[in-house]
Order: C-alpha cells, then sequence, then structure tokens
C-alpha cells in the first residue's frame, strides 16, 4: 500500500491526522497536525501531554518548537 | 530585528537579565548587538548569598587586575601574531 | 496556459504555518512551557522566528523535584512569582499554548 516516500512527502501526507509528537524529554504530545515548517515546529490541536504514559495537560492548540521534537508518527486514536 | 530595536530602546534603563544558570544580574542596559548580546552597567547579583562567585569575581575584577596591562599583553599578542604570519 | 494550484484566500485567521498559532495569540494570554521545568503564563506582546517574545503581566511556575533521602519519595515543590514584563529567549522554549480559540 504505502508507495515509497521521503520524510517531507509522509509529513505532508499525515497533515490532519492523529499524530504522536515525542520530545527529546521523553513526553509525547497526541492530537490533530495542523501543520508543521522547515524547523520543525508543529501546531497541534485537541492536543494532549503524556509523561510516563499519563496524561498530563491538555491544550487546545499548541506550538511546538521544531528543536525538542524526537519523532512524529501517525496513531491509531 | 524586532527584538533588537526593542533592546536598543531600553538603553539606560534598569533591567534584570536571569541567565540558564539561575544567576540573576541587575543593572542598567548599556548596549546591545544583534544577537541580543548585552552589556549592562552598575551591576549587582540579586541574592549574592546563594551564588557568592559572582560577588567574589567583582570585586577581584575590580581590585586585582590592571586592566591596563591586560589591554596592553593582549595588544602585544596579538601584534605577536600577526608578525608571524 | 499550465495549471496553477488555487490560490486560497488567506484570511486572516487561517493557520498555514505553526507561527500562525502565535500570531493569532497576539496580545492575548498564552501558556509557555519551558526547559528546566519552569512555565510562563502572561499576555503575547511579541515574537520571532525563533521563538524569543515579550510577555506581560506573567505568572512563572517555577517546578522543582526532591527525592527523600529516607523514603525515596519524590516531593515536587512549585514557586510562583510575577513578572511585569519579561523578554524570554527562544531556544528555551518547548510548548506555546494560545488561549481556546472560538472556531
Amino acid at each position: 500500500m504505502s508507495r515509497r516516500q521521503n520524510p517531507s512527502e509522509f509529513l505532508k501526507k499525515i497533515i490532519g491526522k492523529p499524530v504522536v509528537v515525542k520530545l527529546n524529554s521523553g513526553v509525547d504530545y497526541r492530537g490533530i497536525l495542523a501543520c508543521l515548517d522547515g524547523f520543525m515546529n508543529i501546531a497541534l490541536e485537541q492536543t494532549e501531554e503524556y509523561s510516563n504514559g499519563q496524561l498530563q495537560n491538555k491544550y487546545g492548540d499548541a506550538f511546538i518548537r521544531g528543536n525538542n521534537v524526537l519523532y512524529i508518527s501517525t496513531s491509531t486514536k | 530585528m524586532l527584538f533588537f530595536s526593542f533592546f536598543k530602546s531600553l538603553v539606560g534603563k534598569d533591567v534584570v537579565v536571569e541567565l540558564k544558570n539561575d544567576l540573576s544580574i541587575c543593572g542598567t542596559l548599556h548596549s546591545v548587538d544583534q544577537y541580543l548580546n548585552m552589556k549592562l552597567i552598575d551591576i549587582s547579583v540579586s541574592d549574592p548569598e546563594k551564588i557568592p562567585t559572582y560577588a567574589f569575581s567583582q570585586k577581584l575584577f575590580r581590585d586585582q587586575v590592571d586592566t591596563q596591562l591586560l589591554a596592553d599583553s593582549c595588544r602585544k599578542e596579538l601584534a605577536e601574531a600577526k608578525a608571524k604570519q | 496556459m499550465a495549471e496553477q494550484p488555487k490560490k486560497e484566500v488567506v484570511l486572516n485567521a487561517t493557520i498555514e504555518e505553526p507561527l500562525d498559532l502565535l500570531r493569532l495569540s497576539l496580545e492575548e494570554r498564552v501558556h509557555v512551557k519551558m526547559r528546566t521545568d519552569r512555565e510562563l503564563r502572561g499576555k503575547l506582546r511579541a515574537f520571532d522566528q525563533h521563538l524569543n517574545m515579550v510577555l506581560s503581566e506573567v505568572e512563572e511556575i517555577v517546578t522543582t523535584r526532591e527525592t527523600d533521602e529516607d523514603t525515596f519519595e519524590e516531593i515536587y515543590r512549585q514557586t510562583k512569582r510575577t513578572v511585569p514584563m519579561l523578554f524570554v529567549r527562544g531556544d528555551s522554549v518547548i510548548l506555546v499554548s494560545p488561549p481556546v480559540r472560538a472556531s
């Protein structure tokens, strides 16, 4: 199904989808990927913050500064 | 450029700069450059009890260092480095 | 004529890039999560692409974690302080959350 693609094609494709963003600190953010830019700054909607698997916080919208990002993955939620 | 201008407009005003190592320095903003490096004058640390190092080094710099000699030495070394090229 | 991608009308309120989220939050209270367990709440007065920011009427919450030497219990302490006007260097910023928008 998923055709070979480069990272930026992947990122473009998952806009509007539920994602998990993991930061270098280990904290996870789950939400809908609104958009991102070349620095990997990220805008998330309906954001939930998880630390050690526990829900810590909810944000309507969240801007994440790209330098903190470890990975972005699609989520089944 | 926004914040460069912002800080230029604050020159002469009293500010507190808090560093990433938790050191707070109060002083008068003397100058700022495009990287937002700042020079403060008439400084003091807000909690010298907590961080005595700086209070000490400040005194050290004021009393113990012959700044004229230091500057002359610096020029000399620069001149020597240039001569070697 | 070559097919041109449709240019959408860019409303002031559209979010095309992440920084638009902050642009729409100017003059609003925002929540900023910083490195070293600091959180700020204040009115966003200005920002740039580095995420340098000027905030006013700021409440800063610093969380410190200590481990009890006998019970190894982790103790979290929060200290609050208020700052009337604050410039934050962008490199310490992790997350900025605007107020809940009616949209």
